[in-house]
């Protein structure tokens, strides 16, 4: 069951060739639910819609500031900080895709990037840590704010299904910068 | 990505998310009350087998010392469901009361592994992300559902943290990276 490679070793677990899972009753999650939630944006009115599509919005433009967060710390970090760093970025990046298929969805399009990002002048690995500790806590925080404001529940599901990997990004974070990972029950984005 | 996987596994089913959405003319609608009902019984399933598992003495060190603040995450978690149950009127159902009754009901949710009969670290360690994964699904599953804004956002304070959770079971096993403790990039768990 474990290979020399500890995420290979989960994706086994995951489709099934884990010893604590036994074959036939569950079903693997991690796909489709932009998919559902496209679905149900769509059967919604258009000022339900409207209204998703803002909040999307938002969202997408965080993720956006996120990702270019993650390029640009990079190079300042230890080969084994940016091996995590990659892999969280291309979540990142799955993140704002999900968000632009959801807007598609509602009837909107997503916005332009933007030229730039304001995002501190990090000169160290700790200073990078410390600005994505940061995003990964304001997304967090902000997802909190905004998944009661959509409309159908799907959507709703969907994007907290974002929420949960940044979750994650910011435990994994914390191990990096050496402090408590899991720091209380609740995730709230405050530290 | 993960479908592929899932279906070769044979283990792809209809996302609860879409079958809930199928299914609702055979079946009456699941209430709040209901909803918080079963996500307490699965904290109360979830917060035995931590305690029985670190009980155990059956993890190495570094696990040990990396999920013992957990079982006090899924009590407060516990405590916080339990709040709006009674503020709703509902009945707060028991957790199991032996190991007999908690393998009872892993079975019923399709979880492999049984509890006094799991032969060493790792088969501990899977147990426990796979019910993990499980819970995560549970409050997937829920949000597609719920309506009141406090109610989806505590939902989604504790999907966050169980993932976080996830995480951390993931980085302590064998050869993991923090990398390797999010493999995926949207996060529903088990359904």
């Amino acid at each position: 069951m474990v290979t020399p490679d500890g995420r290979a070793s989960r994706r086994a677990l995951l489709t099934g060739a884990g010893t604590a899972l036994a074959g036939g009753t569950l079903a693997l999650a991690g796909c489709g639910s932009a998919e559902i939630g496209k679905q149900a944006v769509k059967k919604t009115s258009a000022r339900v819609q409207a209204k998703d599509i803002a909040v999307l919005n938002q969202a997408l433009a965080l993720e956006r500031r996120t990702v270019a967060a993650y390029i640009a710390g990079m190079p300042l970090l230890t080969f084994s900080q940016r091996k995590a760093a990659r892999q969280f970025l291309n979540e990142e990046l799955e993140h704002t895709g999900e968000l632009i298929s959801l807007i598609k969805a509602a009837g909107g399009k997503a916005p332009p990037r933007a030229d730039s990002y304001a995002l501190g002048h990090p000169i160290d690995g700790p200073g990078v840590l410390a600005v994505l500790h940061s995003l990964e806590s304001l997304q967090i925080s902000r997802y909190l704010e905004w998944i009661p404001q959509l409309s159908p529940g799907p959507v709703r599901a969907a994007v907290a299904s974002i929420l949960t990997v940044d979750a994650q990004h910011l435990s994994m974070v914390r191990v990096l910068e050496g402090q408590v990972p899991v720091p209380g029950p609740f995730v709230t984005g405050s530290v | 990505m993960a479908a592929g996987g899932a279906g070769a596994a044979g283990l792809l089913a209809l996302p609860a998310a879409a079958a809930a959405a199928t299914s609702s003319a055979a079946q009456p609608p699941i209430s709040e009350t209901d909803r918080l009902q079963r996500l307490i019984r699965l904290e109360g399933l979830l917060l035995y087998c931590y305690r029985h598992v670190l009980a155990s003495g059956i993890l190495a060190p570094r696990a040990r010392r990396t999920l013992a603040p957990f079982p006090g995450h899924e009590e407060a978690h516990i405590a916080a469901l339990e709040r709006v149950l009674r503020a709703r009127g509902g009945t707060v159902p028991p957790g199991p009361d032996s190991v007999a009754t908690a393998n009872r009901y892993l079975a019923n949710r399709g979880v492999g592994g049984r509890l006094g009969q799991l032969k060493g670290h790792s088969d501990a360690l899977y147990l426990l992300l796979t019910l993990e994964q499980v819970t995560i699904g549970a409050y997937f599953v829920a949000l597609t559902k719920l309506r009141d804004s406090e109610l989806i956002q505590l939902a989604c304070q504790i999907m966050a943290n169980e993932a976080q959770h996830d995480a951390m079971i993931g980085l302590t096993l064998p050869k993991a990276t923090p990398g390797s403790a999010v493999p995926y990039g949207l996060v529903q768990g088990l359904q």
